[in-house]
């Protein structure tokens, strides 16, 4: 029960790495719980743990369709650097999940789930639906973007 | 760091890499992760990954979340995983071994069962059947039921009797020959499918010298050939065919009295 709630713990998080919006991450929240109830009232409970997260992704893309769409522009991609651990301590939750959100899907969900550190690899490609190499290719590029615009928000020289 | 050359794949896999070494459980994953650790760009993704993992942690939980997190499971008890076991090489290969070892004890316990004092001679006297050409038998056309006075006159044997069973089926010939064992033998040869009849002494304690008794009839095959054995007052009852034992269960499937 204690990983349960733990994994119910981090399915918020999830919901609020999709959205950047706690009350709409709450809001999905609840409707996916309140889905696996029902479920398990008419007999057929969640399989397993990784529905809670499909079914929120859906109810959060869904959501996110409703806002404001991030521009399909191509991001500048920056090297990895040693010092990007630091760049990240000075952001806020709501900031990496601002950046998060902003990404187009299935990057966004691939980013989501990754950063959450709950799943194992064939966890990850379940849930996102991806194949190995474009999942890779996803974070691959998730990075280099994450870094380039750290780089930008804060720059070396400040570092 | 040394300069390690990753593969292709194994450069798509160090980039899915989860960051908790316990979430890698895939063993393609883990032997490109062994060779990743040699270099420096992974160590910087690890670095980078572990400090984006932490900032996610921190996202606070409203105390509506942790309210609402409900005190009973809604997910499915999980099923047994047999599937998993039973592909794993070593479950499988145990499996196969514990499976022919059951087969084989069942196989033992089923023809120990069917085992029967005598049954050493009833097979040898199939082997004698198979080779028997009916020109080595004296000619006797009767019923088979009256061979037994034939054989205690004749040869001094006493109940070596044709069953109620077989004792109406007509006869071609007979003869009475000692055995490897120096036992006296009575064969008969009838017309019904060719069929030949073994009257021979039960099998005998050698403490006591009494014979040993079982009842109903016993089956046997060896060779496409098949006999029933049925033993009484001391002698034992053979009708063998060549066929199976399908081919005298009619006979005695309805005893008659």
């Amino acid at each position: 029960m204690a990983e349960e709630k733990q994994d119910l713990l981090q399915l918020y998080r999830f919901c609020f790495l999709m959205l950047a919006d706690a009350a709409k991450a709450e809001e999905v929240f609840h409707a996916t719980l309140r889905q696996a109830a029902q479920q398990a009232a008419n007999g057929e409970p969640p399989r397993d743990r990784l529905w809670f997260f499909r079914n929120a992704r859906w109810r959060c893309l869904e959501a996110g369709e409703r806002s404001l769409q991030a521009e399909d522009v191509k991001l500048a991609q920056d090297e990895l650097a040693a010092w990007a651990p630091s760049q990240i301590k000075k952001l806020e939750p709501q900031q990496l999940a601002v950046w998060i959100s902003g990404a187009p899907d299935p990057q966004r969900t691939a980013l989501a789930l990754f950063y959450l550190d709950e799943f194992n690899y064939r966890d990850l490609l379940s849930v996102t639906e991806l194949k190995p190499l474009e999942l890779s290719k996803l974070l691959c590029d998730g990075r280099r973007q994450f870094q380039a615009w750290l780089d930008t928000t804060f720059p070396v020289t400040q570092t | 760091m040394s300069a390690v050359q990753l593969s292709r794949k194994e450069k798509m896999l160090v980039h899915c890499a989860p960051i908790r070494e316990e979430r890698v459980d895939d063993r393609a994953l883990r032997l490109a992760l062994h060779r990743a650790r040699k270099t420096e760009a992974f160590a910087i993704q690890q670095d980078f990954d572990k400090a984006a993992t932490a900032l996610v942690q921190a996202i606070p939980i409203p105390q509506e979340i942790t309210d609402w997190i409900p005190t009973d499971t809604f997910i499915a008890p999980t099923r047994r995983a047999w599937k998993k076991y039973a592909q794993n090489p070593a479950f499988l290969a145990t499996g196969i071994a514990v499976l022919v070892i059951a087969v084989v004890a069942i196989f033992q316990l089923v023809e120990r069962m069917n085992r029967f004092p005598g049954e050493p001679t009833a097979r040898r006297l199939l082997t004698t059947a198979s080779s028997t050409h009916a020109i080595m038998l004296d000619p006797v056309k009767t019923d088979a039921g009256a061979l037994g006075d034939f054989f205690f006159m004749k040869h001094r044997l006493v109940h070596y009797d044709v069953p109620p069973e077989f004792a109406e089926l007509k006869t071609l010939g007979c003869r009475v020959f000692d055995d490897e064992e120096g036992q006296r033998v009575g064969q008969v040869w009838v017309v019904e499918k060719k069929m030949q009849f073994f009257l021979f002494p039960a099998e005998r304690d050698p403490k006591t010298g009494k014979a040993r008794e079982f009842s109903g009839w016993r089956s046997i095959e060896q060779e496409r050939w098949a006999g029933v054995v049925k033993e009484q007052s001391g002698v034992c009852f053979m009708a063998a065919v060549h066929g199976s034992a399908k081919d005298l269960a009619p006979y005695i499937s309805k005893p008659k009295g």
